[in-house]
């Protein structure tokens, strides 16, 4: 493991932003920190950086232990939430900092900051000063100075969230291939499970100063192991009473029982369905377009959830009675979670 | 503005009926045309005719009588003190309010109010109590007197004295005017530049002090203004020896009593001068400040 933190616990008086935390990192990943406010991401990313001491516990980075050492000894690019660029200095400047700090000579300095200033679409942009440019252009200046010095190391603390939507996505996908180019290991802290998705390499799920889950993006969708993190990803919904729904296992008792849109399929009562004999009967509550496909919202058995239909499927009316077939669900019991899959699927692999 | 101001909210108060908003206008016009002629009576009575007074008496008796009151060794003498007092608190204060105002926005520690709290102390006590506060530490009554004169530094009836009335008297201003934009700027673009390996004084260098670069310089012009009008408490300190301790303000306060009039109002005219100066700079400051905050202002 390239960076690795053991142990690490740090609190604020007596809240507690990090609960024995322990996870590694391989060399070049890129990584994602996530987790609601509150749940101790921002405090991981610092004391990684130097800049908060863990009360107790290891960070190792590339095979040393950097407790001790200083922020600026520990070759990390930070980059800040609000950017924290200079404004008393040129975008020239604010790249050129580090280094001249470092005291590298001129003709070295004006080459690598003319490179970052290329490298970051910002030609022409050297004298301006940070008032003077967006919020995206700031976000990429900020990335630039972060990567000056050359730091085998870079971490981000929620660098998209003062972007407008649309910038967002570009930014998203310029970082990525950025960074993986460029070869330094990433951690980039968010809230956004979509942005943690799009651009990871690797999710660390942090919940409550914890680590709930690590795995790439794919892999906590799939699996997820705690109560938190299968709740986390995408619209869920909760039923009330999920063996009202035909064809599942009882697993006696549990908290909640949480289905996803994808996991849902609603027909037409004139529609074929493959499952009929497993589907219930529901009432089509709201029918919204949402650019790519149909999200329809029902009621059954005392359970509000919704599901997608695809655009070129008959539409649902408001008020309609459609059969409700659900394929699998997630139910939690205290910390664990368990992947129930309808029974109707089983019986027809069985036949085969 | 101030028209376009009271034509523009008088509609909104009164939508009734066209005939009302033009009373209403009206009326407006009137309250304007009062809070003008107020305004400019009360500023002429209570500062311009002062000041024209000041230099018509200054002058009454001509030029060269005027020269002559000014180059008085007396008058020249305390013109210097009040100058090394002014210099000698700013820069002592310029060091003082960095150090505190950093301390104080920078810093979380046990105290910390109750120093905000003390900076403010010298504004809120009398001059005049200052000023015996002074007398009682460092005078004939005080345990350090006969240390103090072991070493024969006097403090009290002496320059010393009157640095440090002045010094006291002046030292919330400049704090005061850098804690606000301290705090306002947060902690990110230092903590970003120690990332980058910068040490402390860099970091103060390049990128705290062009942030508080004017506040500090209008602080300074506050603090240089006041320390050399001050009266009270370098009155108590100076012991009014005449060509050794007598600042400006003493100055024209001894002749004045000595019934000095053309020559006291001359040493005032200097004060005057030196206020309208300090007046100027005080406005270019601002000026400057302002266009440099708008222009680097970040979202």
């Amino acid at each position: 493991m390239y960076i690795e933190l053991r142990d690490i616990n740090k609190s604020y008086g007596s809240f507690k932003a990090s609960d024995n935390v322990n996870f590694g990192i391989e060399k070049g990943k890129l990584v994602a920190l996530l987790g609601p406010s509150g749940s101790g991401k921002t405090t991981i990313l610092r004391m990684i950086a130097g800049l908060e001491k863990p009360d107790s516990g290891e960070i190792e980075i590339d095979g040393r232990v950097v407790n001790g050492i200083p922020a600026s000894e520990r070759g990390i690019g930070f980059v800040f939430q609000s950017y924290a660029l200079f404004r008393y200095m040129t975008v020239f400047d604010n790249i050129a900092f580090g280094l001249k700090v470092r005291r590298m000579n001129k003709a070295e300095i004006n080459e690598r900051v003319n490179g970052l200033i290329k490298l970051i679409g910002l030609e022409g942009f050297g004298k301006r000063y940070p008032s003077q440019l967006s919020g995206g252009q700031r976000q990429r200046v900020a990335f630039a100075r972060a990567l000056a010095p050359n730091p085998q190391v870079l971490l981000l603390d929620e660098p998209f969230a003062a972007i407008d939507a649309k910038v967002r996505q570009e930014l998203r996908k310029w970082l990525k291939d950025m960074i993986h180019q460029l070869g330094v290991t990433g951690i980039f802290v968010t809230h956004d499970q979509d942005e943690a998705i799009e651009v990871s390499d690797e999710i660390i799920v942090t919940n409550k100063g914890r680590v709930d889950q690590t795995g790439t993006p794919i892999d906590i969708y799939r699996h997820p192991t705690t109560a938190f993190t299968s709740s986390f990803f995408g619209v869920t919904s909760e039923l009330s009473d999920y063996m009202s729904f035909r064809s599942f296992d009882d697993i006696g008792e549990y908290d909640k029982a949480i289905v996803r849109p994808e996991f849902v399929k609603i027909t037409k009562k004139n529609e074929f369905q493959k499952y009929k004999s497993s589907a219930v009967e529901g009432v089509v509550r709201d029918a919204q377009f949402r650019g790519n496909s149909i999200e329809v919202t029902v009621n059954c058995n005392n359970s509000t959830f919704s599901a997608r239909r695809g655009l070129d499927e008959p539409a649902v009316e408001i008020g309609e009675k459609v059969d409700v077939f659900i394929y699998r669900i997630f139910v939690t019991h205290g910390d664990d979670v368990k992947l129930l899959k309808n029974n109707a699927l089983r019986e027809e692999t069985v036949v085969i | 503005m101030a028209a376009e101001n009271a034509e523009k909210t008088a509609p909104v108060i009164s939508r009734e009926g066209s005939t009302e908003i033009h009373a209403k206008t009206a009326g407006s016009k009137a309250v304007k045309i009062i809070l003008i002629t107020v305004s400019v009576l009360f500023l002429f009575v209570m500062l311009v005719m002062p000041l024209i007074t000041v230099i018509y008496e200054a002058f009454r008796k001509g030029l060269a009588p005027y020269l002559e009151a000014i180059s008085d060794p007396d008058t020249v003498s305390a013109l210097l003190l009040t100058l090394e007092a002014t210099v000698i608190a700013v820069v002592i204060n310029t060091v003082f309010g960095l150090f505190a105002a950093w301390a104080i926005s920078k810093f979380r520690f046990h105290g910390k109010k109750v120093l905000v709290t003390l900076i403010d102390l010298p504004v809120t006590v009398s001059p005049i109590i200052a000023g015996l506060i002074f007398v009682l530490t460092f005078g004939r009554q005080s345990v350090i007197y006969p240390f103090l004169e072991s070493i024969d530094f006097m403090v009290v009836y002496a320059v010393p004295g009157i640095i440090l009335a002045t010094v006291f008297v002046t030292f919330p201003f400049i704090s005061r005017e850098i804690l606000p934009v301290l705090d306002a700027q947060g902690t990110d673009e230092e903590e970003a530049a120690a990332l980058m390996g910068a040490k402390g004084f860099t970091i103060f260098r390049r990128i705290t002090l062009p942030h508080i670069k004017w506040a500090l310089m209008y602080g300074i012009v506050l603090c240089a203004a006041r320390a050399m009008g001050e009266f009270g408490a370098v009155s108590v300190l100076s012991g009014h020896l005449r060509g050794k301790t007598v600042t400006l303000p003493l100055q024209v306060e001894i002749l004045f009593g000595d019934n000095k009039f053309m020559p006291a109002f001359a040493v005032s005219s200097i004060l005057v001068v030196l206020a309208i100066l300090i007046l100027i700079v005080r406005s270019i400051v601002e000026y400057v400040g302002k266009r440099k905050k708008g222009e680097n202002s970040q979202s």
